[in-house]
């Protein structure tokens, strides 16, 4: 696959505080890879290094195989940025806010008529079109900024969290558009800190801490790290001592916790681990409400290596 | 892109409630609250001659501007009689304003006019401000002849009266405008502060500049990030904010000349098309100050506009926007000030226009606008052109 992005030993310092240490990566033509991180984590400052917008102490970012500079037009005209904060013009309309920065790479009034006609269908804002930002719900308004970002048909986009505080509807409808466009050839770089979101859309993923990488690869890749290849949750009342002995005998249990009636297993690995809890539950005359089991999150992932929750 | 950035600026401005209420409205306030403070100056004035002494002693003998201009402005056969003054000693000065037959007394001493009230009220003002007029005028008289005494020893000429001098430029003064008369109408005092609210306006259009290009600024709005990522030249960018700026600081202009002239009677008399070219030039430097202090300054918005109105305001302070006195001293003492200084050039342009009859002095001034709007453009663009930031 053709490398659109390639970031060697990126630095980033803000008086002593390492924001970006010794980033190396590569974007490849038509993949979404993901940023995933806490808050704080250096995926914004990452990104506004990418964009020519932050000076940087130390390493090389290149764009389609160009050093990306401040002035290098040609490179930005292929580059559509959706940031995290909203930015629009509260003094314009749907239609004008669109219309005002797409007009910023389209000179053809008429293909950009197209273009923010075209985006406004993407994000949903059809009905909203002479709406002020104001009068817009948050939801509405990050799908309007989106718009802004890619109404120009960018080859390459950056979206950072474009998702926070974001009611279910207008998450789907974001995730959506994004798919679209990823499916329309466009390249995307997405951050976020909703590991469900990274699971959802991105081909690859890398996962920051304190502004370095701590592992990367696909969902799957990345899952496998964890030690924990199944967690199985029980609701129970009156569980003693001794059945939690018991139930760590049980073949794969590597752990087992009990608190406020919620009894969780964690399984090394693995096959029929729930029926087994199951059949165990039954023998041992235990009454349980509820149970469920889940795969290993991209949060135990990062659990596991820096001891702390993504959210945290 | 010129004109699709143009466009939609001067759109964003447009909708700026506040910023429109400082460019168009606040100086038609303004100009409003003048109007009414001097009118009635000039009502009261037409009620009442004014009751004053004058310590009539050998400083005050010898300085003949304060003899004539004195004598002319109580002499009764005058329609625009304005005090009945007292010729008195200092003993017998102090006892009338005792018995409260004066509304105060003027001593001259150490060739310094002292002015003694016991109360303050609108007569003991206009005592105030004429003998500031008449100092304001004796310190312009002082350094035209001191220039005119330099220029003759510089062609070989040691011989000089002083005192010819002295009286020739008086008379090449009162030939273009008659000084006396100056400090006796209403009407020219208040044209004075005037040209003040223009100069000021003029000044006060950086807010407009200021506010469009902080919108194009990464570190400073989150538009500005997008707009600073888009692969739009930041000349083309700062350019077209400034002409948007520029158009919204003439309509506001234009606005206060209609009202001035049609609402509150202004009369500007011949110098009309004068004034309108100063505040022009007088905008477009007001327009760059705010550019240069919204680009150069990697503040936040409130910082920057403090910059800004602090640089104004101490501008049009030493400018002598607040007193005349205080530009003339500067002159005098520190004169690169006045030369550097925005609000100095639109002022002096203006008193030029108003205290000379010939336009050297007024062009200068706007050659001058002219270089410093260039300077502070060209300063922004490069500054802008491979900006990067340290944080946004």
């Amino acid at each position: 696959m053709k490398k659109v992005i390639e970031v060697k030993n990126l630095t980033k310092e803000y008086k002593k505080l390492k924001a970006v240490d010794d980033l190396s990566f590569d974007v490849y033509k038509g993949e979404i890879l993901g940023l995933l991180g806490p808050n704080g984590s250096g995926k914004s400052t990452t990104i506004n290094c990418l964009l020519s917008l932050l000076n940087f102490s130390n390493g090389s970012i290149k764009i389609f195989d160009c050093d990306m500079k401040p002035d290098a037009y040609d490179l930005k005209r292929k580059i559509g940025v959706v940031f995290q904060d909203v930015s629009v013009f509260n003094e314009l309309n749907v239609i004008d806010n669109i219309d005002y920065f797409c007009g910023l790479y389209i000179k053809d009034k008429i293909t950009r008529k197209k273009y923010v006609d075209e985006a406004i269908e993407l994000v949903g804002l059809t009905d909203f079109k002479k709406f002020y930002p104001k009068q817009l719900s948050g939801g509405l308004l990050r799908r309007l900024n989106i718009a802004c970002g890619i109404a120009h048909k960018p080859e390459i986009i950056f979206l950072d969290e474009p998702t926070v505080a974001v009611d279910p509807q207008s998450r789907n409808n974001i995730l959506d558009g994004i798919k679209k466009l990823r499916d329309n050839g466009a390249t995307i770089l997405y951050t976020t800190h909703y590991m469900e979101e990274v699971e959802i859309l991105c081909d690859r993923v890398i996962i920051l801490d304190k502004g370095k990488i701590l592992a990367s690869g696909t969902t799957d890749e990345l899952k496998k790290m964890a030690s924990t290849s199944e967690k199985v949750s029980v609701e129970v009342n009156d569980l003693d001592n001794k059945k939690i002995d018991k139930i760590k005998t049980l073949k794969n249990v590597d752990e087992v916790t009990y608190k406020d009636g919620i009894l969780l297993i964690n399984y090394k690995k693995g096959k029929n681990n729930l029926v087994d809890i199951i059949e165990f539950l039954k023998q041992e005359n235990i009454n349980y409400n509820k149970i469920y089991s889940e795969r290993p999150t991209l949060n135990d992932v990062f659990l596991e290596l820096t001891g702390k929750e993504l959210r945290d | 892109m010129f004109i699709h950035n143009f466009k939609y600026t001067f759109k964003t401005l447009l909708k700026n409630k506040a910023l429109i209420f400082w460019s168009f409205a606040f100086p038609i306030i303004l100009g409003t609250l003048f109007n009414m403070a001097f009118s009635n100056i000039s009502n009261t004035e037409k009620l009442d001659v004014i009751d004053i002494a004058i310590v009539n002693n050998e400083e005050f003998k010898i300085n003949t501007m304060y003899v004539d201009t004195f004598k002319s402005l109580s002499d009764k056969d005058n329609n625009d009689q304005l005090f009945n003054t007292k010729y008195v000693s200092i003993k017998k000065a102090k006892k009338l304003l005792e018995d409260d037959k004066i509304d105060g007394y003027m001593v001259i001493k150490d060739n310094k006019p002292n002015l003694v009230f016991n109360k303050n009220g609108i007569n003991q003002t206009i005592l105030k401000y004429v003998v500031e007029e008449i100092q304001s005028n004796k310190i312009i008289i002082n350094n035209l002849t001191n220039i005119e005494i330099e220029n003759q020893i510089n062609n070989g000429n040691y011989n000089i009266d002083y005192n010819e001098i002295s009286k020739n430029v008086i008379n090449k003064i009162n030939s273009d405008v008659n000084i006396i008369d100056k400090s006796n109408k209403n009407t020219d005092f208040m044209m004075i502060e005037f040209y003040t609210l223009i100069a000021m306006t003029c000044l006060y259009g950086g807010m407009i500049s200021m506010t469009a290009i902080n919108q194009n600024l990464a570190n400073i709005s989150n538009r500005g990030k997008r707009i600073e990522v888009a692969p739009t030249k930041k000349s083309t960018i700062i350019l077209s904010s400034l002409c948007s700026s520029y158009l919204i600081q003439l309509m506001g202009l234009l606005l206060l000349f209609i009202y001035t002239i049609f609402v509150l009677n202004v009369c500007y008399g011949n110098n009309l098309l004068l004034i309108i070219l100063l505040s022009l030039v007088g905008s477009l430097t007001g327009l760059s100050l705010g550019l240069s202090v919204g680009v150069l300054t990697k503040k936040g918005e409130g910082t920057k506009i403090g910059i800004l109105l602090a640089i104004t305001m101490i501008g049009s302070f030493l400018s002598g926007m607040m007193g005349v006195t205080l530009k003339y001293i500067i002159d005098k003492n520190i004169p690169i000030l006045n030369k550097i200084n925005p609000a100095s050039m639109i002022t002096d342009g203006f008193y030029s226009l108003y205290y000379y009859s010939n336009l050297d002095r007024y062009y200068f001034n706007i050659v001058s606008l002219l270089i410093v709007s260039s300077i502070l453009i060209i300063l922004s663009v490069i500054k802008l052109r491979r900006n990067k930031y340290d944080s946004i």
